[in-house]
């Protein structure tokens, strides 16, 4: 199994876009895949129509192993499921505070599902809590999704101080950028200082209407209109991503 | 979708017509989608003795494709494209994969046949939730036997796939569907249900006597019934002798005849002493016309082993050697079916079933133990034949001869055959252990046997070959082949003493005691 978190300190920066692009291309290429949905805000949940059942919460999901397997839902795509998201996760951090080894919590509590995926992608809540701590130890990958803004390159730098300052391992981190328009040239030049960063992915996600349109659609984009500017480049970058994994194998 | 869950049937009431959809029954909040509607055939393989369904497969082609599900969940597990129709086929002329493995796993040696032909009209819908979410697909299949000049739906069902994470809405549909339209069915009951109307009988064959003998009826009662059993299963396997489906079902048939000749042969006084000796002749006259197709088969199925033996270097002339064998044996074939059809065999089954079937306490003059306790003739027969196996077997001598290992041979037999009629009659913990250890015993004998005979058949073969080039190298690898079965027929009659001691031994024989002490 290989966990994949997309992570961002900033909200809006197409961090649920990518992980339900990748993990529906993950479920396409190299099935079965999970998708975690670990932000209370729930997009991902809403982009594949599902809700989580009214018994689940943020205990069941603290409880670990059996009791998230039971609340795994497929999704309407063959070898992709999806853990839902639930508006208790909000206090996550609180209950997670209390348990005895709260950073290797998650890691623990997934550990089962190893046996039933091969891919397990997080969407991450936009905060910097206890939780987020105990995501980058459990994920292999930490894909941070950048606007090419300076304020977003800045939320970069932070992340990776926090890595340095916490003795954690910063390799896990691997950046790229979203929502792209090659028409300004404050995203050209920032791209061009980045182009030969050894951490960056390659691959660049342009803005695209259609991206957006996600939410009405409610399906991934790669599913409803794989010929699209933005699925190409999802694409690309699953590519990348899957072969940066397999290396590092 | 990942994770497949077991698929759920439905079978529909008479009162609900095919057309109907169960929408309006729905808890609210559900809607269906139309998706698509077709038609397909569907045709069922399996062997003679049902090899696969007891393994829990269900072999099912469709779409050009074979398909294995499991008998359970209903999950197709794997698949493969089978071009054409076949009527049958071995495992071994798959394409290699998991399909090929589990079919292999079931058999290598019989053939599946094709069980029947369904055709099913299908439409699918999805069902969705108020998001418009996928929980299920649900397809409404109405199913007729194929190649039927007025096809009626034998069955209407629909079939339900829950998806991962929506149990307690399924259990709603579940219930609103079976409280009012059907009968959930398991996908197993369907397949029987399917079998049924399609007039297959599961496990209506084994060749295993599968009798349930009372020991205290009159030995004649029940020596009529264990013919009874040997004729059916003859019977049951002339058709597929016939059809040349495979070597199983004359393995079977011959079995049958020695079976009956032993009924015949060892319960001595049961029967009319005249009658007895009439038929024994009549059937060993008929195994006798199927000793040489019998071996043809044998070597026909060790072709591989045989290549393995030899060199590469030798390998290409031994073709030559099974093109004649499969030419021998199709001419064998073609000769014993034509007895088969003739008016002579159709005159001897009328006769034997007349025999086997006649009710009338045979004639104390002429079969004095004809009313004796079924319990005492199983008894005292299964001890003379075990106490005659010691004796000989004791009787070997060191240089352990082919004539010696032969005699004992059938000896063994006998009282295998004779533990194997009488079984049902003694605890099933007492007769297990007795088999086990007379098997080890026959495995040894049988494996020298059968190189003995191959070795004979191969020197024969050998001695018929006409002088000339091609003809050398033939020559040269069934010499390779001679020296090959020679040593292994040498290896195992080095093992015969060591295996017979382990028989002629206080633990066998108080297990026969255990056995001879304990009728029901």
């Amino acid at each position: 199994m290989k966990t994949i978190a997309l992570y961002s300190i900033k909200g809006g920066v197409g961090k649920t876009a990518t992980a339900v692009n990748l993990s529906y291309l993950s479920s396409l290429f190299s099935p079965p895949t999970l998708i975690c949905d670990l932000d209370p805000q729930g997009a991902s949940s809403f982009y594949f129509r599902i809700t989580a059942s009214k018994k689940y919460n943020s205990d069941k999901f603290l409880k670990g192993n059996k009791k998230i397997y039971r609340n795994i839902k497929a999704t309407d795509f063959e070898n992709l499921d999806l853990l839902p998201s639930d508006i208790s996760y909000r206090n996550l951090d609180i209950e997670l505070a209390e348990e005895k080894k709260p950073l290797k919590k998650l890691k623990k509590n997934l550990e089962e599902l190893g046996e039933e995926y091969r891919y397990v992608f997080f969407d991450c809540a936009p905060n910097l809590t206890l939780l987020s701590e105990s995501i980058f130890a459990a994920a292999d990958v930490i894909m941070v999704p950048l606007i090419p803004t300076t304020l977003s390159i800045r939320t970069y730098i932070q992340l990776t101080d926090f890595f340095k300052d916490n003795k954690l391992d910063s390799s896990k981190i691997r950046p790229f950028f979203t929502m792209v328009e090659k028409q300004k040239k404050m995203h050209r030049d920032i791209i061009e200082e980045f182009r030969n960063a050894p951490d960056f992915f390659t691959q660049t996600i342009p803005y695209n209407s259609e991206v957006e349109k996600m939410g009405i659609y409610r399906a991934p984009l790669n599913a409803v209109l794989p010929g699209s500017l933005a699925s190409k480049a999802y694409k690309n970058l699953w590519e990348e991503l899957r072969s940066h994994l397999e290396k590092s194998r | 979708m990942h994770t497949t869950h077991k698929m759920l049937f439905i079978k529909l009431n008479q009162a609900a017509s095919r057309e109907w959809l169960p929408e309006n029954i729905f808890p609210p909040g559900l809607q269906l989608k139309t998706l698509s509607s077709w038609k397909e055939r569907r045709e069922f393989y399996d062997t003679f003795e049902w090899q696969a369904f007891e393994k829990g497969f269900v072999i099912v082609k469709k779409k050009k494709k074979l398909f294995l599900a499991d008998l359970n969940s209903g999950h197709e597990t794997f698949s493969l494209s089978l071009p054409g129709n076949p009527s049958s086929f071995f495992s071994d002329t798959l394409p290699s994969g998991d399909l090929k493995n589990a079919l292999s796993s079931c058999t290598e040696i019989r053939a599946f046949i094709k069980l029947c032909s369904i055709d099913v009209i299908i439409h699918s819908y999805r069902i969705l939730d108020d998001n418009e979410k996928t929980i299920a697909t649900l397809t409404s299949e109405s199913l007729y036997l194929a190649d039927k000049e007025q096809p009626e739906p034998f069955i209407h069902l629909f079939s339900l796939l829950p998806f991962k994470g929506y149990e307690d809405e399924m259990k709603l549909i579940q219930k609103a569907l079976s409280d009012d339209v059907g009968t959930v069915l398991d996908f197993r009951e369907l397949f029987l249900l399917i079998m049924n109307a399609a007039g297959r009988n599961i496990h209506d064959y084994s060749s295993k006597i599968r009798l349930d003998l009372d020991a205290d009826a009159p030995i004649y009662e029940s020596a009529r019934q264990l013919l009874q059993f040997t004729f059916s299963i003859m019977r049951a396997n002339e058709s597929g002798i016939k059809k040349n489906i495979d070597s199983e079902f004359l393995h079977d048939y011959r079995v049958a005849i020695r079976r009956t000749r032993s009924i015949l042969k060892q319960l001595k006084g049961v029967f009319d002493s005249e009658e007895t000796a009439y038929y024994l002749n009549l059937f060993r006259d008929l195994g006798k016309r199927t000793n040489e197709l019998r071996d043809m088969d044998v070597y026909l199925l060790k072709q591989a082993t045989y290549f393995h033996y030899l060199p590469s270097t030798l390998q290409p002339s031994l073709k030559l050697f099974f093109t004649d064998i499969a030419a021998s044996r199709r001419r064998l074939h073609k000769q014993f079916c034509s007895y088969l059809e003739s008016t002579a065999y159709q005159s001897f089954l009328e006769e034997w079933d007349a025999f086997a079937n006649r009710l009338s306490i045979p004639d104390p003059e002429r079969s004095p133990n004809a009313t004796l306790f079924t319990k005492s003739i199983g008894v005292e027969s299964i001890k003379k034949a075990w106490k005659k196996v010691v004796r000989h077997g004791r009787q070997i001598s060191r240089e352990t001869t082919d004539t010696e290992l032969h005699a004992l041979r059938i000896d063994c037999k006998k009282l295998r055959y004779l533990l194997e009629f009488f079984s049902s009659i003694f605890p099933q913990k007492t007769t297990l252990p007795v088999i086990r250890q007379l098997k080890e015993l026959q495995d040894n004998l049988g494996d020298f046997v059968d190189f003995s005979v191959q070795h004979h058949f191969l020197q024969e073969r050998l001695l018929s070959i006409p002088p000339g080039k091609e003809q050398n190298v033939l020559a040269a690898s069934i010499g390779g082949l001679m020296a090959t079965l020679f040593q292994k027929q040498e290896e195992t009659r080095s093992k015969f003493h060591k295996t017979f001691r382990s028989f002629d031994h206080e633990e066998t024989s108080q297990l026969f005691h255990d056995l001879l002490s304990t009728p029901k």
